[in-house]
C-alpha cells in the first residue's frame, strides 16, 4: 500500500511491503521497528540511529519524533485518487469548530454578516478561561448552528462562514 | 489519591458542587477527625468566607486568616494599602461597574491598559487592551470571567507597562509578627497572564533589586498583619522601577523552585505556623543558592495559540533524576477534565547555577511524553533553547513574540522514521474497531504503566 504523508511542510512517500519492508520516497529503508505502546508509540532503528515515536493525538495526527512536536497527515493511494477526482470542486465553505467541549457564552454575529479575519465570532468557556472564537477568514455569515448557553461537544459545527 | 493515606468523595466534578463547596469539605474534615485544612493553591485557598467557616467550624485554616485574605483579596483596597506602606503601584482606578466609566478612565490614564477584576487575581479576568476599540469586547470577556471565578463582576483599571518583568517575592509570617522574605521569582513567560515558568533567581534581579523589593514585601505584610505563607507581586520596567501588583495569600503553584534554592519546605512551615509555632529561623538565616526552573506542563496547545484541550491521556513518561523534580498527578487512562486548570505537572529543575538548571531541565523536557492530548511540551522546549530565555533577557512578551509556526528540524533519519509511524499510527488506529473487549481502557494502561 503506498501512502503521501506530510510532516508539517515536508511531504514524503511511504510504501509498506511485504514482511515488513519499507520504502520512503522509493528508496528502501532497512528498519527495525519495535512498537513499544501498542498503537501509539514506536522506537524505529534506521542507518544506526534510534527513533522514538509517539503518537500525541490521533485526530488530528501528531506526533512526538525524538522530543519534537510533528503535526502529521496520512492519505493513502485509494483516498489519494478520490481526492484528485475532487479537486476543483471547493465550495468556499469553512466551518468553525469547537475546539474544546464547553459552555457557549455568547454568540456576536447572525446568519447574513459580513466579516472580516479574526474578528470574534462566538466566547466558549472551558477550563475556566473565556475563549474568543475568531473568524478563520473573511467572509459571510452562512449559517449559526448553535446558541448561546448551550454546551457544546468539540468539534461541532458552531458557525458557518462563505468565504468571498 | 494514589499518594492520600485516606481519601474522602466531596461531591461531582462541578467546581460548585465540590471544590467549591465549604460546608461539604468542613464536613468531610470533621468526620475524618482532621483538625486543620490545607486549601492547596486550588479553588478555595483565597476565599476569605471559606477560611471564617473553617475557623468558625473550630479548624484551623492553613493560611492567613479570614480578615487579612478579605483586605488583600479585594485588589483596589490591597493597591492603597501598599501606598500607605510606601511601596510603589502602578497607576489605576478603583472598582468600576460599567464599560462607559471605563471608556472614561482609560482614555485618562492611556492605551494600552489592563483590566482586572476586583474581587480576586491571580490572571483570571484579566485583559490588555491596546486601543478603545477593543475596549467593549475585553470588557464582556473580562467581567464575564471575574463572575465566574470570583462571584463578582466589577474590574478596575490599571496602567499597562511594557518590557515589564513579572517578579514575586514569597514571604513568610509567624503569628508573632516575625516576617521573613525568602527571595524572588520571575515568573514572566505568561500567556494569558497564566505563567509557564519560572524560575529563581530572576536572571534580571540584582542584589540591591532582591533586597528592596524582600523589605517592600515586608512592609506590606506588617501593614496587612500578615501569617502564614504568602507571595508578594510585583511588575519591575526596564527601567528596573518596581510596583506592587498583588498579594497571593497563599501557596503558589511555584514554591517549590524556591524549596529548592533554600532548602525549606514551605508546606511544613505552613502546618508549624498555623499551629502557633513561631518561625524557627530569622531572616539573616535565610540562605540561598544555586538556581532553580519549573516548567508547568498544561493541556494546550502551544501551536493553536495555547487553546486549552482536553482528552484521555494514553500514556505518561516522567522525567527524573539529579536535581529534577515532578510534581504531577498524570496517569495513564485519566480523563483531562474540561472544568478545571488546564495544568498537568510541574517540571523543576535545579543546578549549581542557572546554566546547569537549563541543562537539565532541558533534558528533562526532551525525556518526558504524553500522550492524548496536545500539551505545553513543544514550547517549553523550545523556550528553554530560545536565545532570550538563555541570556535571561525576557519580559511578558515573551510569549508573544515566540513563533509557533516554526517547524522543528528534523534529520533525515528522523524524517524516515515519523513518516513510517505516521503509516503504523494510521493503520493501528483503524485496525483498533476490530480489537476484542480485552482491549478496554483500564487493560492498556496497566500495560502501559508496566511498560514506563
Amino acid at each position: 500500500m503506498r501512502y503521501e504523508v506530510t510532516l508539517d511542510d515536508r511531504r514524503v512517500r511511504v510504501e509498506l511491503g511485504d514482511h515488513g519492508r519499507f520504502t520512503v520516497d522509493d528508496r528502501a529503508v532497512a528498519a527495525s521497528v519495535r512498537e513499544t505502546v501498542r498503537g501509539r508509540q514506536w522506537s524505529i532503528t534506521l542507518a544506526g540511529e534510534s527513533h522514538e515515536i509517539t503518537v500525541v493525538t490521533h485526530d488530528p495526527l501528531r506526533l512526538d519524533v525524538d522530543g519534537n512536536d510533528v503535526r502529521a497527515t496520512v492519505i493513502d493511494e485509494r483516498a489519494l485518487r478520490a481526492n484528485r477526482g475532487a479537486a476543483g470542486t471547493r465550495t468556499g465553505r469553512i466551518e468553525l469548530r469547537a475546539p474544546m467541549p464547553g459552555l457557549l457564552k455568547a454568540v456576536h454575529v447572525k446568519e447574513g454578516d459580513h466579516v472580516v479575519a479574526d474578528a470574534p465570532l462566538a466566547t466558549l468557556e472551558a477550563m475556566k478561561m473565556e475563549n474568543e472564537l475568531l473568524a478563520p477568514s473573511a467572509g459571510r455569515i452562512a449559517k449559526v448552528r448553535a446558541t448561546a448557553g448551550a454546551k457544546v461537544e468539540a468539534g461541532a459545527v458552531l458557525i458557518v462562514i462563505a468565504s468571498e | 489519591m494514589r499518594a492520600a493515606d485516606a481519601a474522602y468523595a466531596i461531591g461531582p466534578a462541578a467546581p460548585r458542587e465540590s471544590y467549591l463547596n465549604a460546608a461539604r469539605i468542613i464536613e468531610v474534615a470533621r468526620r475524618s477527625g482532621a483538625t486543620a485544612i490545607h486549601p492547596g493553591y486550588g479553588f478555595l485557598s483565597e476565599n476569605a468566607d471559606f477560611a471564617q467557616a473553617v475557623a468558625e467550624a473550630g479548624l484551623v485554616f492553613v493560611g492567613p486568616p479570614a480578615a487579612v485574605q478579605r483586605l488583600l483579596g479585594e485588589k483596589t483596597a490591597a493597591r492603597r494599602l501598599a501606598r500607605v506602606a510606601e511601596v510603589p503601584v502602578a497607576e489605576g482606578t478603583e472598582p468600576l461597574t460599567d464599560v462607559a466609566a471605563a471608556r472614561v478612565a482609560a482614555a485618562n490614564i492611556g492605551y494600552p491598559v489592563l483590566l482586572k477584576p476586583a474581587g480576586g487575581g491571580g490572571g483570571k479576568g484579566m485583559r490588555m487592551v491596546r486601543k478603545e476599540e477593543e475596549l467593549e469586547t475585553a470588557w464582556r470577556a473580562a467581567t464575564g470571567e471575574a463572575t465566574t471565578a470570583f462571584g463578582q463582576p466589577a474590574l478596575y483599571i490599571e496602567r499597562a507597562i511594557w518590557n515589564a518583568r513579572h517578579i514575586e517575592m514569597q514571604i513568610l509570617a509567624d503569628n508573632t509578627g516575625n516576617v521573613v522574605w525568602l527571595g524572588e521569582r520571575d515568573c514572566s513567560v505568561q500567556r494569558r497572564h497564566q505563567k509557564l515558568i519560572e524560575e529563581t533567581p530572576g536572571p534580571s534581579v540584582g542584589d540591591g533589586l532582591r533586597e528592596e523589593l524582600g523589605a517592600a514585601a515586608v512592609r506590606i505584610a506588617r501593614a496587612a498583619k500578615y501569617e502564614n505563607a504568602g507571595t508578594v507581586e510585583f511588575l519591575v520596567g526596564g527601567d528596573q522601577h518596581f510596583y506592587f501588583l498583588e498579594v497571593n495569600t497563599r501557596l503558589q503553584v511555584e514554591h517549590p523552585i524556591t524549596e529548592m534554592v533554600t532548602g525549606l519546605d514551605l508546606v511544613a512551615l505552613q502546618l508549624r505556623i498555623a499551629g502557633g509555632e513561631p518561625l524557627p529561623f530569622a531572616q539573616a538565616d535565610v540562605v540561598r543558592s544555586g538556581a532553580a526552573i519549573e516548567c508547568r506542563i498544561t493541556a494546550e496547545d502551544p501551536r493553536a495559540g495555547f487553546l486549552p484541550a482536553s482528552g484521555v491521556i494514553a500514556l505518561v513518561r516522567e522525567p527524573a533524576g539529579p536535581g529534577v523534580r515532578v510534581d504531577s498527578a498524570l496517569y495513564a487512562g485519566m480523563t483531562v477534565p474540561t472544568e478545571y486548570d488546564p495544568l498537568l505537572a510541574k517540571v523543576i529543575a535545579y543546578g549549581r547555577d542557572r546554566i546547569e538548571a537549563i541543562a537539565r531541565m532541558r533534558r528533562a523536557l526532551e525525556e518526558m511524553r504524553v500522550s492524548g492530548v496536545p500539551t505545553s511540551l513543544a514550547f517549553h522546549r523550545s523556550a528553554l533553547f530560545h536565545q532570550d530565555f538563555v541570556t535571561g533577557r525576557y519580559d511578558t512578551g515573551f510569549i508573544e513574540h515566540w513563533d509557533a509556526r516554526i517547524a522543528p528540524e528534523l534529520s533525515a533519519g528522523a524524517t524516515s522514521a515519523a513518516a513510517l509511524a505516521a503509516v503504523l499510527a494510521t493503520r493501528a488506529r483503524g485496525e483498533r474497531h476490530t480489537l476484542p473487549p480485552a482491549d478496554a481502557p483500564w487493560a492498556r494502561a496497566a500495560r502501559e504503566d508496566a511498560l514506563r
